[in-house]
C-alpha cells in the first residue's frame, strides 16, 4: 500500500481532489456533472495530443510542430467533408495519415540527420503552419456537413462521443507503451540511449513511430476538434504546443525522457482542466487567468524538482559506523 | 581434456595512428576464471572489444568457439553465441525495472513484439535466483545501490544463456563486503561451468579469485599462466616490463607550521567524528576501502558536501566554507576522481581549463580578459607540468590520461593554492606518468603546500605519504607515521571486521 | 595563421557568403525594389529588435536552456514603461519622463531575469519549464496592466527612439551595434563569458573549478531579460504604443536565428557574430520576399525550411570535421613522441 503513496500520480491525484474540494466550496457549480462533462469534453482535444506527446518526452525528445500539424489536419478534414462529403471513417483516416506524414518527415530529420529535436519540430512548426495559412489564407471553413454536426453531438451513456475517443486513445496508447517492444523502446531510449542501441533495439526505427504517433494523435486530435466547435479556424491552434508539454510534464514526464506514463498525462490534463475551470467559475478576471496559471506551472515543476533532489540527497553513500 | 570455450590467436587490430594489438592471444575454459591484466593502455578494452564483438580483429586472426571457427558480425551475434560483457557502467536502464532490464535483450533478440510481463518476470527471478541476489524484480533500477545493480548485470548476462561473462574492473566501485559477495556470485556461476574472464589491476583480488592470467602490455601478448605458478612482484614485472622499484618519495622532516586542522566533521550517512591536521609540506595519504567515506570527507572539506557539524580551521582560523568557490578563495583546491566528467570541461581548450578559476587575474577594470598575459601564464604552467602536446588550443578530450590529470594539476596549481585535496590522482593514468605525477606533488609539498591524498591504491599511499590516515565505514580507523609501514598494516585498520 | 583563423571562424564566414548570396538573390527577385534607401531603411528599422531577442536569446541557450519568456518580458518592460510614458509626469517633463520610463522598463526586465534565474539557477527547474511558465506568467501581469487593449500617448519625443536617425543611421540600428559590441565584449572577451560557456559545456567541472555556476547563470537570465527590455523599447517606440501581442512572433525566431548562426541548442558554443548574420539573413529573405510579393506565409516556408536545411548540412560537416580533429591529435602526439 505505501508502494502506491510513493507513486507520482497519487500526488497528482492528490492536488486535483483538494482543488476540486477547494473549487465545490467555492462554486458547487463545479462538482455538477454537466459541469465536468463539459470540462472534459473541452479538454478531449488537448489530451488527445498531450497523449501523443507522451512517447516523444520519454524518448528525450519533444514535439513542437504539433499546433501546426493539427492545423493542417483539420483544414484537411474540414476540407475534405466540404467537398467530398464523405464519411467518418474516412475523415478520421485522412487526417490522421496527413498527421502521420508530417510526424514521418519529423522522425526522419531528428533519426538520421540527427538534428535536434527541438530545432527540428521547430522548423516543420514554421514550415506546416506557414503551408497551411497559405493555402487557406487564414479563412475558415465552415458549413460542415449535417451529420458531422450531428456526429459531434452523439453521447454513448451520458458520455460525449470525443470522451470515448479520447478513452479509447489512451487505452491504445497505454498498450503500446506497456506491451510492445517499441513502446518498451522508448522508455529505453529515454533512459539511456546509448545503451538502448547496444541492447538491440533500432533507435532509429523507434524515433520515427515516435514521431508518426504525435502526428497521428494530432490528426485525429483535429477532427475531435472540429466536431466539437463544427468549424476550421486555421489560426486557432496557435501556441497549443506549450500547454499540450506542461500539461505531460506535470503529469509527471520530465523533459530529460525516461520516466512518464499515459495515466499521469490523464492527471496533468485534468489538473490543467479542473485549474482553469476553476478560475471561471471562481469569477477570476481573464487578465488573472494567466497570471495565476503561469504562476502555478512554475511551482508545479519547481516542487518536483526539489521532492526529486531532496530523494537523492536521502540516498545513504556510506554505511557509518555507529 | 577438456576443450577450451573459446580459443583466441594472432588477434591484432590497427586503428589509424596506432596497433592497439598486436598478435594477442587468449582462451578461456568452461568454468574457469581467467583474469586479464595489464596497465592502462595495455590493449585490456581493445580485446574485449573484440571478443564482444564490437572489433573485427584483422585478418589472419582466429577465434574458435568449442572448437568451430567463428566470426562475430557485431555485438549482438556476439551475445548470440554466449559471449556477454558487464561494462564498467553497466549499460542498464535506471528508469526501468530490475525484471526489464534483465530480459531485455533477449526480447529484442526473439523479436517479441508483445510482452509477457508474467513470462518476464519469471525469467528475471530464475536468473536473479543463478545469480543468488536477492532482490525484487520490480524494483525500479536506479533505486539500488550500485553493487545491487552489478548483479542485475550479471543476471542479465545469464539470462541470455551467456557461456562467457568478462567483467570490466567489476570491483572498482565496490565496499569490500561487497566485493566479497561479489566473488561469492563468480564461484556459483563457475559451478554453473560459465567462463569468467576478470579485468582488474587490483592485486590482491586477482590473487583470490582467479585461476589464471594473461598479461598484455603495450598491445603485445606477454604470457599465461596459472595463479600457482607467479607471485604478485613476478605479476607486476610482467605488467609493468621491468623490475619496479616503489620509489619512495615520502619526506618526514618536512612538516611545517599547521595548515589546516579539521575537527568533529560529521555527517549523517557520509562520516562521523572525523579530525585531524594537515602541515604545510605533508602529504598526509587517506586511505580505506571504497565506501570508507574518503570522497565524501574530501568533497566536505571542499565545500561541496556541508557537514552537519564540524569546524575548519585554516592558518589557525575558522572559516566557514559554503561552496567550492569559498574554498578556493582561500586556498584549497580539489582534483577529481572523476576526471572526465568533474575535472575537466572536455571539449573546450586546455588553455581555457586551466584559466578558469583565476581568470580574474588576466581581466582588467573592465572585466576584459588579456588573452596574451592568459597564454603566457598557461604556456608556463604547461611547460613546468610537462604536458603534452605543448598545444594550449587543444582540446582537453584530445589529450591521454596523464596529460588530462597534468591539466587539472596546472589548474590547481595556478590558483597559488597552499591545501591542494588530490582524490586518486593516478586513476587511469599511465605508469610513466604516474611517477611524473608523484614527483609534482611532491614539489608542491617541498615548496610549501600541504597535500590530502586520497588514494585506494596502497603502493601509492606507501611511496608518497609522509603521514596515513585509514578511514573505515565513515570513521578514522587508524592514524601513522609512514616509517616501517606494510600494506597489511593498513588493510587491518581499513577492512571491516565482521 | 590565416588558416587557423579560418578554421576557427568557419562558420561565420559561411554564414556571411550565405547573407551575400541572399541579398544578391533578393535583389534579382526585385531589382527595382530591393536596392532602395527605403528598403534599406525599413530593414534598418526593423531588424534591431529582433536582433537584440536574438543575442537574449543565445546568451541562454549557451548555458544550455532556452528562454521561451523572452518576447513576452520585452513586451512587458515595454508596457511598464508605457505606462509611465502615457502618465502627466511624462506628458509634463518629457525629457525625465522618458529618461525615468526607460528606468523602469530596465527595472523590470531586471527581476524578470531575476526570477527565471532563481527558478533555474538555484531551484534546479529545466529553463524550457520555468520559461514556459514565466511566459504566462508575464503575459498575464501585461494583459493585466494593458486591459488587454494598447497603451499609447507617449510624448512625441519618444518617437525619436524608433523612427529617426542619426547622420542618416537609425536610431534603433545605433543601439542594436552599440549592444553587439557590448555583448560581444561581455560574452567572447569577459570573464563572465568564459565562465557562462563553460558552465553551459560541463556544469559540473566548472563548479569544481571553483566558478559559483549558480550566480553566473542568474546573471544570463538577467543578461537576456536586459537585452529583451532594450528590444521592447525599440518597438514600443515604433509602434507609438504598447501591446501585450507585440513582437510574438519573435520568439521562435530567434531561437530560429541562434541555431542558425552556429550555437549549439545543447550549449557551451555560440557566437555573437554568427548570430548576428543569422538575423540579418532571416531578416533579409523575410523583407526580400515580401517585396517580391511573395505570400508571408510562404517567407515562413522558407525559413522553416532553411533552417533545417542548414543544419542537415551542418551535420554532414561535423562529421567531417570530428574525423579531422582525431586525425590531427594524432600527427601532434606522434611529434612529441620523436621528441
Amino acid at each position: 500500500m505505501r508502494y502506491l503513496f510513493k507513486k507520482k500520480e497519487f500526488g497528482i491525484l492528490a492536488v486535483i481532489i483538494l482543488m476540486s474540494v477547494v473549487l465545490t466550496m467555492l462554486n458547487n457549480v463545479f462538482i455538477r456533472p454537466d459541469n465536468l462533462i463539459d470540462v472534459a469534453k473541452g479538454n478531449v482535444v488537448l489530451c488527445i495530443m498531450a497523449l501523443g506527446m507522451l512517447p516523444v518526452l520519454i524518448s528525450g525528445g519533444i514535439d513542437l510542430s504539433v499546433s501546426s500539424t493539427i492545423a493542417m489536419c483539420a483544414v484537411v478534414g474540414g476540407k475534405l467533408l466540404v467537398n467530398n462529403g464523405s464519411n467518418l471513417f474516412m475523415m478520421i483516416a485522412v487526417c490522421m495519415l496527413s498527421g502521420a506524414g508530417i510526424g514521418l518527415f519529423n522522425g526522419i530529420v531528428i533519426a538520421k540527420m540527427k538534428i535536434p529535436p527541438i530545432v527540428a519540430t521547430l522548423g516543420t512548426m514554421s514550415i506546416v503552419l506557414g503551408a497551411v495559412l497559405f493555402y487557406t489564407n487564414g479563412d475558415w471553413i465552415t458549413n460542415l456537413p449535417k451529420w458531422f454536426g450531428e456526429f459531434g453531438m452523439i453521447k454513448v451513456l451520458g458520455l460525449p462521443v470525443q470522451v470515448l475517443f479520447l478513452i479509447a486513445a489512451g487505452a491504445i496508447t497505454w498498450f503500446l507503451l506497456k506491451f510492445t517492444l517499441i513502446g518498451r523502446g522508448v522508455y529505453a531510449i529515454g533512459g539511456n540511449a546509448v545503451s538502448a542501441q547496444r541492447v538491440g533495439y533500432n533507435i532509429e526505427k523507434i524515433q520515427i513511430c515516435i514521431y508518426v504517433y504525435s502526428g497521428a494523435m494530432a490528426g485525429l486530435a483535429s477532427v475531435m476538434h472540429t466536431s466539437i466547435v463544427q468549424q476550421v479556424d486555421p489560426n486557432t491552434f496557435t501556441g497549443m504546443e506549450l500547454n499540450v508539454i506542461v500539461a505531460v510534464v506535470i503529469g509527471g514526464a520530465s523533459t530529460m525522457g525516461g520516466v512518464g506514463t499515459v495515466l499521469g498525462t490523464y492527471l496533468g490534463v485534468a489538473l490543467m482542466a479542473i485549474l482553469k475551470n476553476g478560475l471561471v467559475l471562481a469569477k477570476v478576471p481573464t487578465f488573472w487567468q494567466k497570471i495565476v496559471m503561469g504562476s502555478i506551472i512554475v511551482f508545479a515543476v519547481s516542487f518536483d524538482v526539489i521532492n526529486r533532489k531532496r530523494e537523492q540527497a536521502k540516498l545513504e553513500r556510506v554505511d557509518v559506523e555507529e | 581434456m577438456q576443450q577450451p570455450f573459446l580459443e583466441m590467436n594472432h588477434i591484432s587490430k590497427q586503428f589509424p595512428g596506432a596497433l592497439a594489438l598486436n598478435d594477442v592471444q587468449f582462451d578461456i575454459y568452461p568454468g574457469e576464471v581467467h583474469a586479464l591484466v595489464g596497465e592502462n593502455g595495455a590493449g585490456k578494452s581493445t580485446l574485449i572489444k573484440v571478443m564482444s564483438g564490437v572489433y573485427r580483429p584483422d585478418e589472419k586472426s582466429s577465434v574458435k568457439i568449442q572448437g568451430k571457427k567463428v566470426s562475430f558480425s557485431g555485438e549482438l551475434d556476439a551475445i548470440r553465441q554466449g559471449i556477454a560483457v558487464v561494462y564498467q557502467d553497466f549499460s542498464l536502464f535506471g528508469n526501468l525495472t530490475v525484471e526489464e532490464n534483465i530480459v531485455i535483450s533477449q526480447m529484442i533478440e526473439k523479436k517479441r513484439h508483445f510482452l509477457d510481463w508474467k513470462h518476464i518476470k519469471n525469467k528475471a527471478i530464475e536468473a536473479l535466483k543463478t545469480v543468488g541476489a536477492d532482490i525484487s524484480p520490480s524494483e525500479t533500477l536506479e533505486n539500488l545501490s550500485i553493487a545491487k545493480q552489478q548483479m542485475v548485470a550479471i543476471a542479465a548476462a545469464v539470462a541470455q544463456n551467456a557461456k562467457m561473462i568478462i567483467l570490466d574492473e567489476p570491483t572498482s566501485a565496490l565496499s569490500g563486503g561487497e566485493v566479497d559477495i561479489l566473488f561469492g556470485i563468480i564461484n556459483r556461476l563457475k559451478k554453473k561451468n560459465i567462463a569468467i574472464m576478470f579485468v582488474s589491476h587490483k592485486m590482491d583480488e586477482l590473487f583470490a579469485i582467479s585461476d589464471r592470467f594473461t598479461v598484455l602490455r603495450d598491445g603485445e601478448y606477454i604470457s599465461t599462466c596459472k595463479k600457482e605458478e607467479i607471485d604478485r612482484d613476478g605479476l607486476i614485472s610482467l605488467m609493468v616490463g621491468r623490475k619496479v622499484k616503489i620509489e619512495k618519495l615520502a619526506n618526514l622532516e618536512a612538516k611545517g607550521p599547521e595548515l589546516l586542522r579539521i575537527e568533529n566533521f560529521s555527517k549523517k550517512g557520509n562520516f562521523k567524528d572525523i579530525s585531524f591536521c594537515l602541515h604545510q609540506g605533508e602529504i598526509l595519504g587517506i586511505t580505506g576501502l571504497v565506501g570508507a567515506g574518503r570522497s565524501e570527507l574530501a568533497q566536505a572539506i571542499f565545500g561541496l558536501n556541508k557537514p552537519d557539524s564540524g569546524a575548519v580551521y585554516i592558518n589557525g582560523k575558522r572559516e566557514d566554507i559554503m561552496g567550492p568557490w569559498e574554498a578556493m578563495e582561500k586556498g584549497i583546491v580539489f582534483v577529481p576522481e572523476a576526471r572526465q566528467t568533474q575535472g575537466l570541461v572536455q571539449e573546450k581548450s586546455i588553455e581555457q581549463n586551466i584559466v578558469l578559476p583565476i581568470l580574474a587575474r588576466y581581466s582588467n577594470k573592465l572585466g576584459l580578459v588579456n588573452r596574451k598575459g592568459m597564454r603566457e601564464a598557461v604556456s608556463e604552467l604547461m611547460q613546468k607540468l610537462d604536458v603534452r602536446p605543448h598545444n594550449p588550443e587543444l582540446l582537453a578530450m584530445q589529450l591521454s590520461g596523464g596529460n588530462q590529470q597534468k591539466v587539472v594539476l596546472a589548474k590547481c596549481i595556478g590558483t597559488n593554492a597552499s591545501i591542494f585535496i588530490v582524490d586518486e590522482p593516478t586513476n587511469g593514468v599511465d605508469v610513466g606518468a604516474k611517477s611524473e605525477i608523484y614527483h609534482i606533488l611532491r614539489e608542491l609539498a617541498s615548496s610549501g603546500a600541504g597535500i590530502l591524498l586520497i588514494s585506494s591504491e596502497l603502493p601509492e599511499i606507501l611511496s608518497i605519504s609522509d603521514r596515513i590516515l585509514v578511514m573505515r565505514k565513515g570513521r578514522i580507523s587508524g592514524e601513522f607515521v609512514n616509517q616501517n609501514m606494510t600494506q597489511e598494516m593498513i588493510m587491518d585498520k581499513a577492512v571491516v571486521n565482521k | 595563421m590565416l588558416k587557423k583563423m579560418k578554421a576557427k571562424h568557419a562558420n561565420e564566414l559561411i554564414l556571411l557568403v550565405i547573407l551575400v548570396f541572399v541579398i544578391i538573390l533578393m535583389g534579382m527577385l526585385s531589382p527595382t525594389r530591393f536596392f532602395t534607401w527605403g528598403n534599406l531603411a525599413t530593414i534598418a528599422f526593423q531588424m534591431p529588435e529582433f536582433g537584440l531577442l536574438a543575442i537574449g536569446m543565445m546568451a541562454v541557450i549557451i548555458t544550455g536552456g532556452i528562454n521561451l519568456s523572452i518576447t513576452q518580458v520585452a513586451t512587458l518592460s515595454g508596457i511598464a514603461s508605457a505606462f509611465l510614458l502615457s502618465g502627466d509626469f511624462a506628458a509634463q517633463n518629457p525629457v525625465l519622463g522618458i529618461i525615468v520610463s526607460i528606468a523602469v522598463g530596465l527595472i523590470v526586465s531586471v527581476f524578470t531575469g531575476l526570477f527565471n534565474g532563481f527558478f533555474v539557477a538555484y531551484v534546479g527547474v529545466a529553463a524550457m519549464l520555468v520559461t514556459l511558465g514565466s511566459m504566462t506568467l508575464f503575459e498575464g501581469i501585461g494583459l493585466n496592466m494593458t486591459k488587454g487593449g494598447s497603451i499609447a500617448g507617449f510624448p512625441s519625443a519618444f518617437s525619436f527612439i524608433g523612427n529617426e536617425s542619426i547622420l542618416g543611421i537609425p536610431v534603433p540600428m545605433l543601439i542594436y551595434l552599440m549592444m553587439i559590441v557590448i555583448s560581444y565584449f561581455m560574452l567572447e572577451r569577459s570573464n563572465w563569458g568564459v565562465k557562462v560557456y563553460l558552465t553551459g559545456c560541463n556544469e559540473v567541472a566548472t563548479r569544481f573549478s571553483g566558478i559559483n555556476t549558480k550566480r553566473t547563470l542568474l546573471k544570463v537570465y538577467v543578461f537576456s531579460s536586459v537585452l529583451a527590455s532594450i528590444a521592447g523599447l525599440v518597438l514600443i517606440s515604433r509602434y507609438n504604443s504598447a501591446k501585450v501581442d507585440y513582437g510574438s512572433s519573435y520568439m521562435m525566431q530567434s531561437v530560429a536565428a541562434v541555431v542558425l548562426g552556429g550555437t549549439s541548442i545543447n550549449g557551451g558554443y555560440g557566437t555573437v557574430a554568427g548570430t548576428v548574420i543569422a538575423v540579418a539573413i532571416i531578416q533579409v529573405v523575410s523583407t526580400g520576399l515580401n517585396l517580391f510579393g511573395l505570400n508571408r506565409y510562404l517567407i515562413d516556408i522558407i525559413i522553416g525550411v532553411v533552417l533545417i536545411g542548414v543544419l542537415a548540412i551542418r551535420f554532414f560537416n561535423k562529421k567531417w570535421e570530428t574525423a579531422q580533429l582525431l586525425k590531427i591529435s594524432q600527427s601532434d602526439t606522434k611529434q612529441s613522441q620523436c621528441r
